[in-house]
């Protein structure tokens, strides 16, 4: 890790304090930039081809992190994810494979192996093309690992606080095809001896899959905030729609968020004092008892919302996953260990294909690519973007990132500072060299080995690249 | 792992004696010796932790960013590192990973105030810019484990709750950082040597707790010496030898 690049831009910060250097700096030369993945408040994440010949074709995601516009340098968030991810591994987790640093712009980048998926556009793909139900060997899958990689993080006393579709990802084409990563440790904490109160650095965990407790106001929460996650996202992978779609309180600072509250109660029916006794501690139970107690929920059942029966062995997990109370609320290592993964079909490595004979095999969507931008996440003039192959891509940003939907994450900086425009400094397609690029968007592509060089088309005006057949995800996607 | 001490990049990165005590070339051309060499770095252990005390961040940071600071030096130049900006960014960045982020422009606020020698006045540039240049230096390895907590359990099960062994203790442990003994040593022999001799020191009678533990007795002894040995040679520090080894190191051929 970075152990190669000890002169890593040093030079560039040397000889140049401009961003609007033409050269490229020295780490950035090991990759083919193939365009944006994603976009947060902390920065953007761009998809690269590794050049080296050990590396051949392999791809990173890599995640920028800006410079704070308030002076404070690499932001904290930036820090505590390094410092997380550079102590973890584990099948199941995202690897950080590079951290470069460029000098001149005081920028930071970290670069994971890629995952072509994620569960965010698996579920989509489904409910809008598909239009069936994911098949159960694939459910299955998907959930054990997602435990699994859990599991680990949890014996190791991390949090990850943060778990939702989009920041579960599936590995594409290779020797881990059909693996789940779970990614975006931006949030994550080590919970063994926190300094401060585990609430005090914001409220965490997008709004449809945050546990009760912490729409409660709890201070002092536990790993069973990500059982939580997982137990909405195992209910999402049954129905293909989020379980809990409460319409956020943007404006209210607190965690308090009544109308998620309240879709939660309807379908789980109300949490009393007597199954969740330390309810009453929960400054918002104490506050809002009387708006609580007022409201009739004709508790619908959860079972007949996932289509389950309720003596499933997969209703059974679902129903511990969301539990009122947290440490009555299976763990991870539980789960692993429920009847319901010890039933046919077995979970498998390749959540993505299914080991049954004459079940068909999806083509997923992978995650999509916009290769209008360069690194300093301006607009590209130099390129025209080359056309992706409808069908193999969708819309929707990144996955190692927030997406857009980054609202409840405390954000400590400015939205990403964008650069004047024709600051083509690390731009990759004015550099790296035609040939270099796979012009068919490599990364969309099974066999991407041999993709024959196609002619340059006309620049694309919408500025939603790639977004073939499906919305642009600015609205449709609220979390 | 972050959380467990055997599977941590820490423990992976634990260095030899040897290793930690080698006075750079750039730094041997200047003529520094070893006994500089260590010299400053307790010296900028003790800025560090006369900072901290003004920015108001816990113990564990300070212990952080001392070991963030010791490790650089195993692997770069006073010279090329000025420790007069290393040391306060070592404590800059450890605030950050232990979650008590302090503002960069508090730091330098404190530290015109607590020096009035010109050469320790570095603006918040200089330190945003030594920032990265020591993530880069630590290989991005930040998680540091420390004896703190182990302490206070071995204290607890070997029944000591009297104030005087447990602030003793205590205390030991913290100059312990003055040394290079957290890039040595697990911290829990560091934590076992510090009670051993605030036991002997206090009178307290030890033995059997000890000798029911399944450590290796020699080894605590070993570090409980070389701790020892640092009270006896570096009681005082004085700033005379500082100031020699700072202007040998500031010395341009």
């Amino acid at each position: 890790m970075g152990d190669g690049n000890n002169t890593s831009g040093r030079g560039i910060a040397a000889n140049n304090t401009s961003s609007t250097n033409s050269e490229k700096p020295e780490w950035l030369q090991q990759y083919n930039l193939l365009g944006k993945i994603g976009e947060g408040t902390y920065g953007l994440v761009f998809l690269a081809r590794i050049k080296s010949l050990t590396n051949r074709g392999k791809c990173v995601a890599i995640k920028k992190f800006k410079q704070s516009k308030d002076g404070d340098g690499v932001s904290p968030t930036a820090i505590r994810e390094i410092m997380l991810l550079r102590e973890i591994s584990h099948e199941n987790v995202v690897k950080l494979v590079n951290v470069h640093i460029n000098h001149a712009d005081m920028s930071l980048y970290l670069a994971f192996d890629y995952a072509e998926y994620d569960l965010y556009e698996i579920i989509r793909h489904h409910r809008d093309k598909v239009n069936h139900a994911m098949n159960q060997y694939t459910v299955k899958s998907l959930l054990w690992q997602l435990l699994n990689g859990l599991n680990y993080l949890h014996s190791n006393w991390i949090i990850h606080r943060d778990l939702k579709p989009s920041n579960i990802l599936v590995m594409g084409d290779g020797d881990e095809y059909g693996v789940v990563k779970i990614a975006d440790f931006g949030l994550a904490r080590i919970y063994q001896a926190p300094l401060k109160p585990l609430s005090e650095n914001g409220v965490v965990v997008t709004i449809w899959y945050r546990a009760p407790e912490l729409l409660l106001g709890a201070k002092h929460y536990t790993s069973a905030v990500d059982m939580w996650a997982v137990g909405c996202i195992f209910a999402e992978l049954l129905t293909l729609k989020p379980l809990f779609q409460g319409a956020e309180a943007k404006s209210t600072p607190n965690p308090f968020q009544r109308d998620q509250l309240d879709k939660i109660f309807k379908i789980l029916g109300h949490p009393t004092l007597e199954k969740w006794p330390t309810l009453a501690n929960l400054p918002h139970w104490q506050s809002d008892v009387q708006h609580i107690k007022a409201h009739k929920y004709e508790n619908t059942g959860l079972h007949s919302v996932v289509h389950l029966s309720p003596n499933s062995p997969a209703f059974d997990l679902l129903s511990k996953m969301l539990e009122y109370d947290p440490r009555k609320r299976i763990t991870a290592a539980q789960a692993l260990e429920h009847e319901y993964f010890r039933i046919e079909p077995l979970p498998g490595h390749n959540a993505l294909v299914p080991n049954q004979p004459g079940e068909k095999i999806i083509n997923y969507p992978t995650r999509p690519v916009d290769q209008n931008t360069d690194f300093e996440g301006t607009t590209s003039i130099q390129q025209p973007p080359q056309p992706v192959p409808s069908g193999n891509v969708a819309g929707g940003m990144g996955g190692h990132v927030g997406r857009n939907g980054s609202v409840n994450r405390p954000m400590p900086h400015p939205q990403v500072q964008r650069m004047p425009q024709g600051v083509m400094a690390y731009n990759y397609p004015s550099q790296a060299g035609v040939g270099d690029m796979n012009p068919g968007g490599m990364p969309m592509q099974r066999n991407l080995a041999a993709q024959p060089h196609q002619p340059q088309q006309l620049r694309r005006k919408d500025p939603g690249m790639g977004m073939t057949g499906y919305p642009p995800q600015q609205k449709s996607r609220r979390m | 792992m972050a959380a467990n001490f055997w599977t941590s990049s820490h423990f992976e990165q634990f260095l030899d004696p040897e290793e930690v005590d080698v006075v750079h070339q750039q730094d041997k051309d200047k003529g520094i010796t070893l006994e500089e060499f260590k010299l400053v770095k307790m010296h900028m252990t003790n800025c560090i932790q006369k900072l901290a005390q003004f920015v108001k961040v816990r113990q564990r940071v300070v212990a952080t960013a001392v070991a963030y600071m010791r490790r650089v030096y195993t692997r770069k130049s006073m010279s090329e590192y000025d420790p007069r900006l290393v040391a306060p960014t070592c404590l800059y960045l450890a605030s950050k990973a232990e979650e008590s982020t302090v503002q960069a422009r508090l730091l330098v606020f404190y530290i015109k105030k607590l020096n009035s020698d010109e050469k320790y006045r570095y603006e918040i540039k200089d330190i945003l810019e030594m920032e990265m240049k020591i993530l880069e230096a630590l290989n991005y390895y930040l998680v540091v484990f420390h004896p703190y907590r182990t302490l206070v359990q071995l204290l607890q099960d070997a029944g000591i709750n009297d104030m005087n062994m447990t602030q003793l203790s205590w205390g030991l442990v913290n100059d312990t950082y003055k040394m290079d003994l957290v890039l040595i040593h697990p911290p829990y022999l560091i934590a076992l040597a510090c009670m051993y001799i605030a036991s002997v020191y206090r009178e307290k009678d030890t033995t059997t707790w000890f000798e029911e533990l399944r450590v290796d007795m020699n080894v605590v002894k070993n570090i409980s010496m070389e701790i020892l040995d640092f009270y006896e040679n570096y009681q005082t520090i004085s700033e005379e030898r500082v100031n020699a080894a700072f202007r040998k190191l500031s010395f341009k051929p």
